[in-house]
């Protein structure tokens, strides 16, 4: 094969004093710094690039910018990558995809030949319906035919993506001559001009006063003037003032038979082998001319020792029929109105028409210009300018359909999804009349290229079959992105926020087993035997790190008001220096949230949440304040305090050994609050048992967490993670708020119906509660005990005469019980102490008993010692 | 019966080592880049807050007409004290919030979509509410939530290592 590299050009890409070798296929492949993946296998003397999507035709370079899908190939395990933009690199791995063997001989090839006319568009949705249950098979069989690129399951991270958050006065969008000229004058008004431009000659290029960016692609224009920009590895989300567009006009195919052989080109195509790679595109051309630059890239082809033996001006001279032919799927000679011309490379083009596809996503108009035969945008949106081709200056298109009666072969209308002109006027034919219909069973447009080169066409052709006139058939929406993006470059970094107390790292430090709760990390359990830590808190001292639970301070000379009305229960009587359990409804009565309240003065309560209810129960409470504008301000301070729960027979021993504050029994009683200094540091204790025994929760700023903890481990304190928690307080009957309730319990039903003062004037939820109060339950709330020792699942079904009847909500071994016990909806008829009902345990139904109350220490003199 | 006292890390007794949320995940990092400030005295203030009459001198950083933060400079929970006195709802915040001190706009600008050229400022860093205040030499401080600080200092580490590889 003759040498398609040219000497040095003047405005060349390539520094030839640098070998870049990668391997295609296995075989090494060799070129310049500067050449893309594609322009060195051309010049290695590849010409088949990638097979056709559907068909499995042969597909050479086309477009050689990064819109069409005839280089699509997989790079360094990146499929669908566009070889003729994508940068040459020493080692890179390149190879073919959607191919059965090679891309040259491709044995799915014979799909195009045998399986053509029993494929038209559509045809899977008529032939594969039946039986239906073979559908999964059928698709199996149509992706492994048909496609692009696949993802391995497996793949890991290519490559590492970033995000940045930029701002711009003026963003420009093209840096053609238009775009350049625009960015200058901009710049010439102040500062904070950028200028993104997808080709690479801008690249390091410098505008006075203009940061430029390229290679990089604006991916779409969205509300408040959003530009992501793609710039390879990181994702720019600019935020700009005003956006100049100036993405120019692309060049539009011709539509007759065999105008997707290898050697059909595109002028962008051709002109870019020749100007930046230095590569002859063929020996032999044919020239299609739609306007003067086509004229002029005729002679550059001869310039560069191209014998051109045929330009035919489309402007000027009626060609009606084009046909291509060729061998193998590689262009031989060309047919012109019938007289044939022999050639390797055809460049054709019905002209140029505008890229108006951010435009219109920024919210522009898109009409018909009837004189120019192109989509041109007006109507442009407040901030949004256009300069340039992109307006439809200097564009024009000639009727790219020029499809000769007699001829035969496949002419596309979409190379990227394999649709013909004879596909298009079927789904015509059909009753899909109208374009964005078609688009949608053709799938014309949908394809890599999102219509770049094919939404003129398709509209004229629409147009022609149906009779109606360009204008009225339309374009299809332009949605983002505007040119295929990395997923990876879309997500960017990964980063879960996770929350951790300020004694997270002595947990870890103690070799806890981690687990979620919530947005939290805590410790399930410090060792792989929870009972032993069940056992701590009832025999010694145990200890456990309750900083998740949600904190607020209410203050203000109306802070009693306003936690009268929030909750069903008083607390306007409530004493300073004691405590009372609260439970929050929502106006529908349901249960939302609990938690103890303290005052700590007339005019200031501490109030506790559950450890995920802190921000939605701070809203709750902001909001209703600002709805009845009480004099109070709520203060959400759960950050700001690191709390543990100290308990265990010997709580109280440990607790004086740590505080100068007398806290005997007579002095700090059972549901007490009092400010001390434990271990040196400040401290808000509570006396309160959620876990059933004698304990006191002590809170203190965040920073001396881990101070406290460690005085109470050095106190004899044991820690225990929320497992042990949870057993311990489910033997007390301890309801957790979202996990024993649901959206639609309510306090009646859940057994806290002792709670709500229905005789109050006022309180959210007070009507519905009412009116639950007067009709018929559906279902309670109720402890239970297994008749064996199996423990259910979570979410076991409560079975009665074989049929479901509620649900388990909590279930645990308990030792100081000796008895799998639980918490469990039951119909209200079942509800009675001692009532037997069956839960399905593994297919087997298994007997429990209701039990109220507390299972262990059932009059609570433990916990009020 | 309440002065808040539990509330300030400073009314520890000596001795008391106060703790860093940070303190782990920036072990090792260059303080040239990125800075611990978390302990930084602060306030939360509430109510009508005219700032010319307020008796305690600081930064006040106005989120709402009628919440603050205040950065006193010396003691919290002195300051609070006084201006409670003086009628001013005052929260010692000094352990609520972590604080970071990041050196470089292009890390900020892959942490933030905040206006850096408009601050201070309340929003995401790191996907988490933040507040953001200008740092002096292109150095920006930030203030998150003391239990989300760890992972917001390894997200700034994290954005740190991507200037280097995606400049």
């Amino acid at each position: 094969m003759r040498d398609v590299r040219l000497s040095p050009q003047p405005h060349e890409l390539l520094d030839r004093s640098r070998r870049v070798v990668f391997t295609y296929a296995g075989a090494e492949v060799a070129g310049y710094e500067g050449d893309t993946i594609g322009s060195a296998l051309f010049a290695s003397g590849r010409r088949v690039f990638s097979r056709s999507f559907k068909y499995h035709r042969p597909r050479g370079l086309l477009c050689c910018t990064g819109h069409c899908p005839n280089c699509l190939m997989t790079v360094d395990g990146v499929p669908n990558v566009r070889v003729c933009v994508e940068p040459i690199r020493e080692g890179a791995v390149v190879e073919p995809q959607n191919v059965w063997g090679s891309a040259e001989r491709d044995a799915l090839g014979v799909v195009d030949k045998v399986a053509g006319p029993f494929t038209p568009v559509g045809f899977y949705y008529r032939t594969m319906i039946r039986p239906r249950r073979l559908w999964p098979l059928y698709e199996k069989a149509l992706r492994s035919l048909a496609g692009l690129g696949k993802l391995s399951e497996h793949a890991g991270h290519t490559r590492r993506y970033d995000v940045e958050h930029r701002r711009a006065r003026v963003l420009v969008v093209g840096g053609g001559a238009a775009g350049r000229t625009a960015a200058e004058a901009a710049a010439a008004l102040g500062p904070g001009v950028v200028l993104v431009d997808e080709g690479p000659r801008l690249r390091g290029a410098r505008l006075e006063g203009v940061e430029v960016l390229a290679p990089a692609r604006a991916l779409g224009i969205w509300e408040g003037n959003l530009v992501p920009v793609d710039c390879g590895t990181v994702l720019y989300r600019f935020r700009a003032e005003r956006i100049v567009v100036a993405a120019g006009a692309l060049d539009q195919p011709l539509l007759f038979p065999g105008n997707d052989l290898v050697g059909v080109m595109l002028p962008t195509g051709a002109r870019r082998l020749l100007r930046d790679f230095a590569l002859r595109p063929g020996t032999r051309a044919v020239v299609l001319a739609a306007d003067d630059r086509d004229l002029e890239l005729a002679e550059e082809l001869r310039e560069a020792g191209v014998a051109v033996p045929r330009v035919v001006d489309l402007r000027s001279e009626p060609v009606a029929g084009i046909a291509a032919q060729g061998a193998r799927g590689r262009l031989r000679r060309v047919l012109l109105d019938g007289q044939a011309v022999d050639c390797d490379l055809l460049v054709a083009s019905a002209g140029r028409q505008p890229a108006y596809a951010l435009l219109a996503q920024a919210g522009a108009r898109i009409e018909y210009d009837a004189e120019k035969g192109v989509f041109v945008p007006t109507g442009l949106p407040q901030g949004v300018e256009a300069v340039g081709a992109v307006t439809g200056e200097g564009c024009a298109c000639v009727h790219p359909l020029r499809t000769p009666a007699t001829a035969g072969g496949k002419c596309f209308v979409c190379v990227c999804e394999d649709v013909t002109t004879k596909d298009v006027k079927r789904a015509i034919a059909e009753g899909f009349d109208s374009l964005e219909l078609a688009k949608r069973y053709t799938t014309v447009t949908m394809g890599p290229c999102q219509g770049k080169l094919c939404q003129l066409a398709s509209n004229r052709l629409y147009a022609q079959a149906t009779g109606a006139s360009e204008a009225a058939v339309g374009t299809t929406t332009a949605r983002p992105p505007w040119a295929p993006v990395e997923l990876g470059l879309l997500a960017g970094r990964e980063h879960t926020p996770a929350r951790r107390t300020s004694i997270h790292f002595r947990h870890e430090e103690a070799g806890a087993t981690m687990m979620w709760a919530g947005p939290w990390r805590r410790p399930y359990a410090y060792s792989d035997r929870p009972e032993e830590e069940v056992r701590a808190v009832h025999e010694g001292l145990g200890i456990i790190d309750v900083s998740t639970l949600g904190k607020l301070l209410v203050e203000g000379p109306q802070a009693a008001e306003l936690l009268e009305r929030l909750y069903p229960n008083r607390f306007s009587d409530l004493r300073p220096g004691r405590i009372r359990y609260g439970v929050l409804t929502t106006d529908g009565g349901r249960i939302m949230d609990d938690g103890t309240v303290a005052r700590l003065a007339d005019d200031l309560y501490y109030v506790t949440t559950t450890s995920t209810g802190a921000d939605s129960v701070a809203a709750w409470f902001e909001w209703w304040n600002a709805v009845w504008g009480y004099a109070a301000e709520i203060v959400n301070v759960t950050g700001a305090l690191a709390a543990v729960n100290l308990a265990g027979p010997r709580a109280r021993e440990a607790l004086q050994g740590l505080t100068e504050t007398d806290v005997s029994a007579e002095a700090f009683r059972y549901l007490d609050a009092k400010e001390l200094e434990v271990a040196g540091v400040p401290c808000l204790a509570l006396r309160i048992g959620f876990v059933g025994e004698l304990g006191y929760e002590l809170h203190v700023p965040s920073p001396a967490g881990e101070h406290l903890w460690d005085a109470l481990l050095a106190a004899g304190a044991r820690p225990f993670g929320l497992e042990p928690q949870r057993v311990l307080r489910l033997e007390k009957a301890h309801i957790i708020v979202g996990q024993d309730t649901d959206s639609e319990s309510n306090l009646l039903s859940a057994g806290l119906g002792w709670l709500p003062r229905l005789e109050k004037e006022d309180f959210v939820g007070k009507l519905a509660l009412t009116h639950l109060a007067e009709r018929e339950e559906r279902e309670r709330l109720v402890g239970f005990r297994m008749e064996d020792r199996v423990v259910p699942p979570e979410g076991a079904q409560v079975v009665i005469d074989g049929r479901p009847a509620g649900r388990v909500t909590s279930a645990r071994w308990s030792e100081a019980v000796g008895a799998a016990i639980g918490l469990a909806w039951v119909p209200p008829e079942r509800a009675e102490e001692g009532t037997r009902f069956e839960i399905r345990v593994d297919r087997r139904t298994l007997g429990a008993r209701v039990a109220h109350g507390p299972f262990y220490d059932k009059a609570g003199e433990r916990m009020r010692a | 019966m309440s002065g808040l006292a539990f509330l300030s890390p400073s009314r520890c007794a000596p001795g008391v080592e106060l703790a860093s949320p940070l303190r782990r995940a920036l072990a090792g990092a260059d303080p040239e880049r990125v800075r611990d400030l978390s302990l930084t005295p602060v306030l939360e203030l509430r109510g009508e807050l005219a700032s010319d009459a307020l008796p305690v001198e600081g930064e006040l950083v106005r989120l709402t007409p009628r919440r603050a933060f205040l950065f006193p400079g010396g003691d919290a929970a002195d300051a609070a004290r006084r201006l409670r006195a003086a009628g001013v709802l005052a929260y010692d915040a000094s352990g609520a919030l972590a604080g970071l001190e990041i050196a470089g706009e292009r890390v900020m600008r892959r942490l933030t979509d905040l206006d850096l050229d408009r601050l201070p400022a309340a929003g995401p860093v790191a996907g988490v509410w933040a507040l953001v205040l200008p740092g002096g030499d292109g150095r920006y401080r930030v203030f998150v939530h003391q239990e989300l600080g760890h992972y917001v200092a390894e997200a700034v580490l994290d954005a740190l290592a991507g200037v280097e590889a995606n400049p």
